[in-house]
């Protein structure tokens, strides 16, 4: 139930990324569907540990997979997808609280907001680097199957 | 083919790394579709993108081409567009006289979802996967019409509004007097988690991972500029929303 309203819910909000991104219209669908399975893992892996670190590096692995894949299906620059699927994960309302906290005198809790902002957007970054990596050999496979088709 | 002189091939260039660089592509696309370009036009060039300045160097002449750029909102169906024509162009699809009519077009050209389309995006962001069954299901509900405000109040000021941060600050300003309003007034329970959910199309995360992918790519000064930027975007969201709730509290205060 869970699984499935959190499916649902990270489908629909980036599609609504998209739109606001202006992504072209091809791309939307493939995007949802990344974003989708991106957030279920990331639920299923931070319930099965307390790390910060591991699920968003694996949900950003699975974005630069799947992401790469649809890419070259749909024929558009992988940054597209990208963009709109990170929405749900990104540590944007931590880096909000952090900074508001700053405003409002609260250092210590500002610093400790700051560093998780930090680490989580350098596991996502280093989950697209490693996606990459693990890409550039399948790339050239990928594209002469999907010119075959 | 004759007549292109390379003053043109590199001015064209530079347009393009402008074009791409103004609508939200990273640095190294924008260096290597103008690279590609200038392959494809027989003058080989090399480019140079920060965030703020394209350069386009030609490869056999002293000739330097410089475009400043000032990074607006992501449009990405222009960068897909560039995209496509370069495509074309490298694979001599299209000739060059095409690509530059095509990329004047592109760069006219007013691209975007309508406005009711980008008013239902922003409800749709505004509910945040993150505070499922953490917020009430009422809560989450507001957020939809909340964040629909504060995205509208950052869009309508951007356009009126010159000055860097403003608009932000309104959208964090009008999100968290209404959530404020809301939870004061009984209706919703908690204030903060519709604050959170409603400032999701506002907040600088996704620049944020952008900037970290572009330093781990060695592309230093933009991630950089990107990372500076991410962070005066949340400060004055921040900003905005204690002005906000303070305004709420004073006037629900006031009265009780």
């Amino acid at each position: 139930m869970k699984l499935l309203a959190g499916f649902l819910f990270s489908f629909l909000s980036t599609v609504g990324f998209g739109v606001i991104t202006n992504v072209p219209r091809r791309t939307l669908l493939p995007a949802g569907l990344t974003g989708a399975v991106a957030w279920i893992i990331y639920l299923v892996v931070a319930q099965a540990t307390h790390n910060l670190i591991l699920p968003n590096l694996l949900a950003a692995l699975a974005i630069g997979l799947l992401a790469n894949g649809a890419a070259i299906l749909v024929r558009a620059p992988v940054n597209l997808l990208y963009i709109p699927c990170l929405v749900s994960l990104v540590p944007g309302a931590i880096i909000y609280l952090s900074l508001k906290d700053f405003t409002l005198g609260f250092d210590a809790s500002a610093q400790q907001n700051l560093f998780k902002t930090l680490t989580i957007a350098m596991a996502l970054a280093v989950g697209f680097v490693l996606a990459e990596a693990i890409f550039k050999p399948l790339r050239p496979i990928l594209k002469s199957w999907c010119q075959q088709k | 083919m004759t007549n292109i002189t390379e003053r043109d091939v590199i001015d064209l260039c530079g347009l393009v790394g402008k074009i791409l660089l103004e609508n939200g592509a990273e640095t190294a696309r924008v260096e290597n579709t103008v690279e590609y370009i200038g392959q494809a036009a027989q003058f080989p060039v090399s480019c140079h993108a920060t965030m703020t300045a394209v350069f386009v160097d030609s490869k056999t002449n002293p000739n330097t081409h410089f475009v400043k750029v000032r990074v607006g909102d992501f449009n990405l169906q222009k960068v897909d567009d560039i995209n496509t024509l370069s495509r074309q162009f490298t694979a001599h699809e299209i000739d060059y006289a095409q690509l530059k009519t095509g990329i004047a077009a592109i760069d006219r050209k007013v691209i975007d979802f309508n406005w009711l389309e980008k008013i239902i995006g922003a409800g749709l962001v505004s509910v945040a996967p993150m505070l499922l069954f953490k917020a009430t299901w009422t809560d989450l509900a507001w957020a939809l019409f909340v964040g629909i405000l504060g995205y509208l109040g950052t869009q309508l000021a951007t356009h009126k509004i010159t000055t860097p941060y403003v608009s932000v600050a309104l959208g964090g300003f009008i999100i968290s007097l209404c959530a404020t309003l809301l939870q004061l007034s009984g209706w919703a329970t908690s204030a903060d988690n519709i604050i959170i959910s409603a400032l999701m199309p506002l907040v600088p995360g996704v620049a944020l991972t952008n900037s970290l992918r572009e330093l781990i790519g060695k592309h230093t000064i933009s991630g950089l500029v990107r990372a500076a930027d991410a962070i005066m975007v949340a400060g004055s969201i921040g900003a905005g929303v204690i002005v906000g709730s303070v305004l709420a509290q004073i006037l629900m205060g006031g009265a009780s």
